[in-house]
């Protein structure tokens, strides 16, 4: 039982670094960026780089992250910038560079297993149980994620005009806010989000040139939910991931892998608003 | 006798118009006959394939390049189809009975998944997003489902090594061949039809669409049908050639795939698809070999190209070319639509006669904001009555709250006598309320004519195979279209009319829904003054000629103070004035209210 819940607030950790890109670029600009995977990926293959150069583990975070960023700069200039009007295109041309960015990786890793060490192994005693050191880890790096982001959004200049260009982006422009600086920031941001949550999740996950698409869907299903607010990403991913852990626990693992698409999907039949408030 | 001869008249019109494609398809299977004999073995093999996927990809087409519904979940119904096949194939042994009931079986199961689908993705309201999200979880779904069946649906690998027809793969050839040109000559006919050209109608408006009582949900729901039973009979027959099924035919990755050929290919053309998904998928299957990943790459990035830079893929920019090399000698010119008067139907609402609209109490909040309080009043036949009142007293909140059920939060509305419930827009057009919207909203890629024949949808279904070549309307659409002169361009696109155009377009397509009651949000806006001395006359006809109840709301009071009959003034979400048109102008609480003075109309409202 306690270590069920300990599962539930790992997973719904994970699944909040992994998603919390995601809903940036979401939040900020309505556009779903599907290539948001392939950023995932990027961040996984940075920690493969940064094992050949024989560094330590702990330095893939940086690497991942300025790869991701410089990655987010230049596609938010190319692919992403010309269809802000054509959100379902969006979706489809940053789906495109998915494919891209998978076989680039192929072309350069092969299309193999890649194995990175683990930065910390073993387990703790907790109460008496054992667990996995790294996903408790992983806990206090989603609130350090949440306190972060919060204290941008809600204590610095860059997050007021970012509040602004999504409360009302119009008037935010006639009030002389370069809308398309805040975009730039925001999508350039989520990708080094992503790509450092990739980096972050190779302890847990294989590595391979697709290894962000399953990722993907489900962090796309829980940002449907939670709208622009990263509260009720927090909450989407306590209560969806925590049913994902139960069903897998209780029912089989098959059914736990669809849960949160398909709660998902039934929760925004429901009310279309999601977690977010309405 | 004189039916017979005017139904002549009419299929005689435009012939050319069925033949062609007809004629183009009947050469394709020719075609199909001789390749299926000269071609070299491996590209039979792989066209077999490709012909099949792109059966596929006209169903996104339809779907997606027509009806703008992007789906991803197309690749499922394929699947369900392959594995219905597959699985029976396997586990019962192949006899051509059961070839048949395995047929029957996938159908049936792709057409129960469609509609669970679109009971899903299709309601009021919904985003066009949810639709896109319900067509991705399905693969996902369907895939792990066959993941976790184990022996029996064969897992990850997949089922193999069932038997099939034992028929030649030339024939094979012809038969996936044939079925492509069906489905594409189906296809074409149904989207150039009068019937079709509604999806372009739901794509390009759909609010519109609802509007002018087309129930958009239901005919969503129903091409999802048909483009899921076309899906799942090309899995079944790819089932039966290729002898192997596998959850990579049902996942969301080929789904994908099937949207990237359709973009590549030129999404709401039917050829472009096509042609893209055989050059793509043989194109892979030759160049695979000698440069494995280098092909997926190039797809991916020509994708991407298509998406940013060509929205319409590749099609437009082939047939123009075409059209620059040939001279264009012989266009085919369809004759416009002709405007006919429509015969007098029985009277739909024999209770409108009197009373055409009753309000009881009609409340709306936004939360605590109050924007209606307790409005209540009727509006007889013949009336045309003005609402006025400043910026934000809840006029057009009201109209919406006429026009649609689902708007108000509390108190009745009857239209003719009927309680409207928590009826749709579509319903509440049903019942006899036409609604024009606020800013001029017609449908920028149809003509005026089919912009009109979709406004008719509802009155008299139109053909879902060819074009009529006359568009009959009521007598007070087509005075509307001669005054403004539409009637003389019928065949030109919306998009290249002017603003006053395209608003008396839109009043002629909700005067051609035989409206009892019309709800008309300032239809003068932006009009010039001759405009709309014009457009006041029509207003004054409808009433008084037709006996509608004209529900109008307007800034300018002069206008008003010359054609209402009765004005009602709304003031912060509440009715302060109801009466004549002397007695309401004259009033100071008017003088007032237009003076913006809040110190003086409390001082009126207390005293």
């Amino acid at each position: 039982m306690f270590i069920l819940g300990l599962d539930v607030i790992t997973t719904a950790a994970i699944l909040f670094i992994v998603s919390a890109g995601l809903l940036m670029v979401f939040g900020v600009m309505k556009i779903i960026n599907f290539s948001h995977g392939s950023f995932l990926t990027v961040g996984g293959y940075s920690s493969v780089i940064v094992a050949r150069f024989g560094l330590s583990w702990w330095w893939s975070l940086p690497v991942s992250l300025a790869i991701g960023f410089l990655l987010g700069m230049l596609v938010e200039r190319l692919i992403v910038r010309p269809l802000y009007a054509r959100p379902l295109d969006a979706i489809l041309a940053t789906w495109g560079l998915g494919i891209i960015v998978g076989q680039l990786i192929t072309l350069a890793f092969g299309r193999s297993v890649q194995m990175v060490a683990s930065p910390i192994n073993g387990a703790m005693l907790l109460f008496g149980r054992p667990y996995s050191i790294y996903r408790l880890i992983l806990v206090g790096v989603a609130l350090f994620l949440a306190v972060t982001a919060g204290w941008l959004f809600n204590g610095t200049r860059l997050g007021l005009q970012t509040r602004a260009v999504i409360m009302n982006e119009a008037l935010a422009r006639a009030m002389g806010i370069s809308s398309s600086r805040v975009r730039f920031i925001t999508f350039s941001s989520g990708a080094a989000l992503a790509a450092a949550a990739g980096c972050l999740i190779t302890p847990l996950t294989s590595v391979d040139p697709n290894m962000g698409v399953p990722w993907v869907v489900g962090a796309f299903m829980l940002v449907l939910l939670s709208g622009s607010s990263l509260l009720s990403l927090a909450a989407a991913s306590l209560l969806l991931g925590g049913a994902q852990v139960i069903v897998s626990t209780f029912l089989n693992p098959v059914l736990g892998g669809l849960t949160i698409a398909v709660l998902a999907a039934l929760v925004l039949r429901v009310r279309p608003e999601g977690f977010a408030r309405g | 006798m004189a039916d017979i001869t005017g139904l002549r008249a009419r299929f005689a019109t435009n012939p050319s118009a069925w033949r062609v494609p007809v004629c183009i398809g009947i050469l394709g299977i020719i075609l199909l006959a001789l390749c299926s004999i000269a071609m070299p073995m491996f590209l039979v093999n792989n066209l077999i394939r490709a012909f099949l996927y792109a059966a596929v990809a006209v169903t996104v087409d339809l779907l997606w390049g027509y009806t703008g519904i992007l789906t991803f979940g197309q690749s499922a119904f394929f699947g369900i189809g392959a594995y219905a096949a597959g699985l029976i194939f396997t586990h019962a042994g192949f006899s051509i009975p059961l070839a048949a009931c395995a047929l029957v079986v996938g159908v049936g199961a792709a057409w129960i998944v469609s509609r669970a689908v679109g009971w899903l993705a299709f309601y009021q309201g919904a985003s066009p997003l949810y639709a896109s999200v319900v067509t991705l979880v399905l693969p996902i779904v369907l895939v792990q489902g066959i993941y976790s069946g184990g022996e029996f649906t064969g897992s990850s690998s997949g089922l193999s090594g069932f038997d099939s027809f034992d028929i030649p793969i030339e024939l094979w050839f012809f038969i996936a061949g044939t079925f492509l040109v069906l489905v594409a000559v189906s296809g074409w006919l149904f989207v150039h039809s009068d019937a079709g050209r509604l999806l372009v109608a739901i794509r390009e408006n759909e609010a519109r669409c609802e509007y002018l009582g087309v129930n958009v949900s239901r005919h969503k729901a129903r091409l999802m049908d048909v483009a899921a039973i076309v899906a799942a009979v090309a899995g079944f027959l790819f089932a039966c050639v290729q002898m192997v099924v596998a959850p990579e035919y049902a996942g969301f990755v080929f789904g994908t795939e099937l949207v990237v050929w359709v973009a590549l290919g030129g999404r709401g053309s039917l050829i472009g698809p096509i042609i893209g998904t055989l050059l793509i998928d043989v194109g892979g299957a030759y160049l695979s070999g000698n440069l494995p990943y280098i092909w997926t790459l190039l797809v991916g990035v020509a994708f991407v190209v298509v998406i940013v830079a060509l929205p319409r893929g590749l099609a437009p920019l082939v047939s123009t070319a075409a059209r620059w090399t040939v001279q264009r000698r012989r266009r085919v010119e369809v004759k416009p639509v002709e405007f006919t008067l429509a015969q007098r139907r029985d009277d739909e609402h024999p209770g409108l006669k009197t009373l055409a609209l009753s309000l009881r109490g009609v409340k709306k909040n936004f939360g605590s904001l109050k924007v209606l309080d307790d409005i209540t009043f009727d509006a007889k036949s013949g009336e045309l009555l003005s609402l006025i009142g400043p910026n934000g007293a809840g006029k057009s909140t009201l109209m919406r709250c006429i026009a649609d059920g689902s708007e108000r939060s509390s108190g009745t509305i009857e239209i003719g006598g009927t309680d409207i419930r928590k009826l749709a827009p579509y319903h509440c057009v049903a019942l006899g309320v036409g609604r024009k919207f606020q800013t001029a909203t017609v449908f920028d890629s149809l003509t005026v004519g089919e912009a009109l024949r979709v406004a008719r949808y509802r009155v008299s279904a139109p053909s879902r195979w060819r074009r009529d070549a006359q568009l009959a309307l009521p007598q007070p659409a087509l005075d509307l279209l001669r005054t403004t002169g539409l009637d003389q361009m019928s065949d030109r696109e919306c998009r290249f009319l002017s603003h006053g155009q395209k608003q008396a377009l839109e009043l002629a397509m909700v005067l051609a829904l035989e409206p009892h009651t019309l709800l008309l949000d300032e239809p003068t806006a932006g009009l010039t003054k001759q405009e709309r001395g014009q457009i006041g006359e029509i207003f004054v006809a409808l009433a008084s000629k037709y006996q509608m109840c004209l529900l109008l709301v307007e800034h300018d009071l002069e206008f008003v103070q010359r054609i209402s009959s009765r004005i009602i003034v709304l003031h912060q979400g509440r009715i302060v004035l109801d009466g004549g048109v002397d007695e309401v102008v004259q009033s100071d609480l008017v003088r007032a209210v237009y003076a913006g003075s809040q110190q003086e109309l409390k001082m009126t409202e207390s005293s």
